[in-house]
């Protein structure tokens, strides 16, 4: 990147001369360092994985969280910085409640991605703020179906069939256009999701699989996958790899 | 039944708590953004007791008024405990004034998996008042935990918003009870439009509090079974339904069990008599009456 | 320490993706001294060195009191400890005012973190230079959790915070499959030994630290200096009869 060293890169009110907003970039990119983060929608419902790095054995297993339910209906995985991500988590609460008690309904999905992004676009305008580090996939079921949107640090959101963001994005994306979305149930999903985080992780470092969705399945609440059904994701995902290792 | 405001408490009454004492002094504004900036909004149950003191000055040359009588109200809840469980019944009338307006509304409400809350009084309040239990639902379900409030808990809650709403002198006009189990065991606990609040083996509201509770008094007991708890509720009922004119003969009755959670019948009626000599003749014992 | 154009503020990221004030802010937890904590299936224990800086002056306090069910200690900038543990107490007492009951560890812990997180975003804060351990006994059990300055926060069965931590929780990790049956005086055996792990120099003695815990049908309570006498005299034994080798080395003649 051609901001370093010129000055135009260190306040988030600064244009470059050819036009680029250097700070906003550059959250971007704690959001491309961090833990992958994957979600998909299938024919009912949508899927969400997130590969969690465990920094310690003294960690209590599963805590930690990067899946959020906003609400019964709405729920996000947060790529990149956690505690920035908790703080947009925070805001969809507040959205999605003063929405159902204005109007008395659910917020719908495509409602709730953009009053958040208008949130996550606020902290790229002013000097006295830094955008978050964080980016969001948010999984939601309401009249128009399951949907999945992408919210990112410069304040866009876009719906997706399917996308990656964090570290292994680009291999991830790849493997998830292989997939038959409008076939695939989301029971097939998690393990589909499963195998791709165990692909893109290639380093030898541990790490945890946190798996969130939700569909008919899940009576279209959002929740984590039953651990039973996460393990037997996981299990697969492993055994596809190590055929995969050897042939 | 619900008496107007005067009668159910004197300190609702005329020139106990006027206007001067709901008009906070106001705040200069440096002392207000003082306020604003030492002051932490508390994360939970914080709302409803906040006061906006913009709502407490006066429009105009009026003062500012607030709910004065209630106009949609529900009539008794009758609430016992029993072997392993808790039982709530009332019957589903909103009546508009002495109209018997609405005749199928639901006032047993499943609060979360352990908790169901009986309302009589303003039905609209009622909702608003559901409506806050929704959100905190939602923020049980958003922690995501495996954490929920417990009967007592919503119970405590809830008696500090009606007694911080009679204190903003815009009390919500019900009497709630609030029924479940708390730790396995049953929990029975009521709070009032002013904020009295307290816990029994058997309660009841309105004018279930004078028609049915002294029949709980005498018949009710902590180790009954379903079957006796049932028949003790339902001939509470039909004492309430004879003697409350505010009252109809479509009933629900909901129960908390260990085992079965929340259930909420669906309504049906009792079977009625209006033979007996008194109701015949109405002023046969009454001496000094026509 | 050199330095570069992206450190010197909060609101500004380096083109690699990070915040180095906040990361310097992680650093400040480090200057302070070390605090253990570690739980059982029943208990939390907190431990916390305290070196007093003359002998003119009492020592310290680290470990503080927020509600009867939760506690915490503080390694780095105290007084920003201190106000956070004012915040802690406002919302336990708020809790327990609206629902007369304990506020859950979980929910508490991450209020304070998105405080925390409020200060690396905002021109004018600047990030709290403490880290907390925060022990608690809620209906979910024991829960010990480590709040950074950076607005993150993880759950640990045990973990050690503060300048020469490293040791103690290399003793914590060694150590840890004991830990979830361990007894309240098992468990605060191994926070003094981790501690003492810690130690630059001397050996632990009563007023050298302090210990608190936090457990099932028991409010939170630090020790005074005469109750933990015995649990510093039981670790010289311990440390005592095996030469000092650590409690799973083979018995000295043997090897």
């Amino acid at each position: 990147m051609s901001g370093i060293g010129t000055g135009y890169d260190l306040s988030v009110s600064t244009f470059s001369p050819d036009g680029r907003v250097f700070q906003t970039a550059y959250a971007q990119k704690a959001v491309d360092n961090g833990g992958t983060v994957v979600g998909i929608r299938c024919k009912d419902g949508v899927v969400l994985g997130v590969e969690k790095p465990v920094a310690s054995k003294m960690l209590v297993g599963g805590s930690n969280r990067s899946t959020y339910p906003i609400n019964q209906q709405t729920g996000m995985g947060i790529a990149g910085v956690s505690a920035d991500g908790r703080q947009i988590v925070n805001r969809a609460m507040q959205e999605a409640t003063q929405y159902k008690g204005f109007y008395g309904e659910v917020i719908p999905g495509y409602v709730l991605s953009e009053r958040i992004a208008s949130y996550v676009h606020l902290f790229n305008l002013y000097w006295y703020v830094r955008p978050f580090g964080a980016a969001l996939l948010m999984a939601s079921y309401d009249s128009e179906g399951p949907q999945l949107y992408l919210i990112e640090p410069g304040g866009t959101a876009h719906r997706y069939f399917g996308t990656a963001i964090g570290k292994g994005r680009q291999s991830a994306k790849t493997d998830i256009e292989k997939l038959k979305l409008t076939e695939l149930s989301c029971r097939q999903g998690v393990v589909e999701v499963a195998k791709i985080l165990h692909t893109v992780h290639d380093e030898e470092k541990p790490f945890e699989l946190e798996l969130a969705w939700i569909c008919d399945e899940s009576n279209k609440e959002f929740k984590r996958v039953p651990a039973d059904l996460a393990a037997e994701a996981e299990q697969q995902a492993k055994a596809a790899l190590d055929e995969d290792m050897d042939s | 039944m619900f008496a107007k405001a005067p009668s159910h408490s004197t300190a609702l009454g005329p020139g106990c708590a006027g206007p001067p004492l709901a008009n906070p002094q106001q705040l200069s504004s440096a002392q207000a953004s003082a306020h604003e900036r030492g002051s932490h909004q508390p994360s939970c149950g914080a709302a409803p007791f906040a006061v906006d003191a913009s709502m407490l000055r006066s429009t105009g040359s009026q003062p500012h008024k607030h709910t004065q009588s209630p106009y949609v109200t529900g009539s008794s809840v009758l609430a016992i405990t029993y072997a392993g469980g808790v039982m709530l019944a009332s019957d589903t009338l909103a009546s508009y004034g002495s109209t018997k307006r609405y005749k199928s509304v639901q006032r047993l409400v499943k609060v979360n998996d352990s908790t169901v809350l009986g309302a009589g009084g303003e039905i609209s309040d009622l909702q608003f008042i559901l409506n806050m239990l929704d959100d905190l639902k939602t923020e049980d379900y958003c922690a995501d935990d495996g954490q929920s409030l417990s009967s007592q808990e919503l119970y405590s809650y809830l008696s500090r918003v009606m007694y911080n709403r009679r204190n903003k002198m815009d009390p919500l006009w019900n009497s709630l009870i609030i029924a479940g189990l708390e730790g396995g065991k049953p929990f029975l606990g009521s709070v009032n439009m002013i904020g009295v609040a307290f816990s029994d083996d058997h309660l009841a509201t309105g004018f279930g509090n004078h028609l049915a509770r002294p029949l709980f008094r005498k018949r009710h007991r902590p180790d009954m079974s379903e079957e006796e708890a049932t028949a003790l509720i339902r001939e509470a009922l039909e004492v309430c339904y004879y003697r409350d004119k505010q009252s109809i003969n479509k009933f629900q009755i909901a129960k908390v069990t260990a085992s079965e959670g929340v259930s909420i019948s669906e309504p049906f009626a009792l079977p009625t008599k209006w033979e007996y000599k008194a109701f015949v003749d109405p002023t046969r014992n009454a001496v000094g009456v026509w | 320490m050199f330095r570069n154009q992206y450190d010197t503020d909060v609101v500004t990221w380096s083109p690699q993706g990070r915040i180095h004030q906040v990361e310097y802010a992680m650093e400040a937890v480090k200057q302070g001294s070390t605090a253990v904590a570690l739980k059982s299936n029943t208990h939390v224990v907190l431990a916390t060195l305290n070196r007093a800086d003359s002998e003119l002056t009492s020592s310290l306090q680290k470990i503080f009191k927020v509600d009867d069910h939760l506690g915490i200690a503080a390694s780095g900038l105290i007084s920003d400890g201190r106000s956070l543990c004012k915040f802690m107490r406002s919302e336990c007492l708020n809790h327990r005012y609206v629902y007369e009951s304990a506020m859950p560890v979980t929910r508490l812990v991450r209020e304070v973190a998105d405080n925390a997180q409020v200060c690396t975003q905002r021109s004018w804060k600047r990030p709290y230079g403490v880290g907390l351990l925060v022990a608690g006994h809620d209906k979910s059990g024991p829960r010990l959790f480590y709040c950074c300055p950076s607005g993150n926060y993880y759950e640990y069965l045990a973990h050690a915070i503060g300048g020469r931590s490293q040791a103690a929780r290399t003793y914590l990790e060694r150590k840890h499959e004991e830990y979830p049956d361990a007894s309240l005086d098992g468990l605060i055996g191994h926070a003094l030994q981790a501690l003492s792990a810690s130690l630059a120099e001397g050996e632990l003695t009563a007023t050298s630290c302090n210990i608190a815990y936090v457990g099932r049908d028991q409010d939170f309570k630090e020790l005074d200096e005469a109750s933990l006498q015995p649990y510093i005299q039981a670790l010289r034994d311990a440390e005592g009869g095996d030469g000092g080798g650590g409690a799973d080395g083979a018995a000295p003649m043997e090897s």
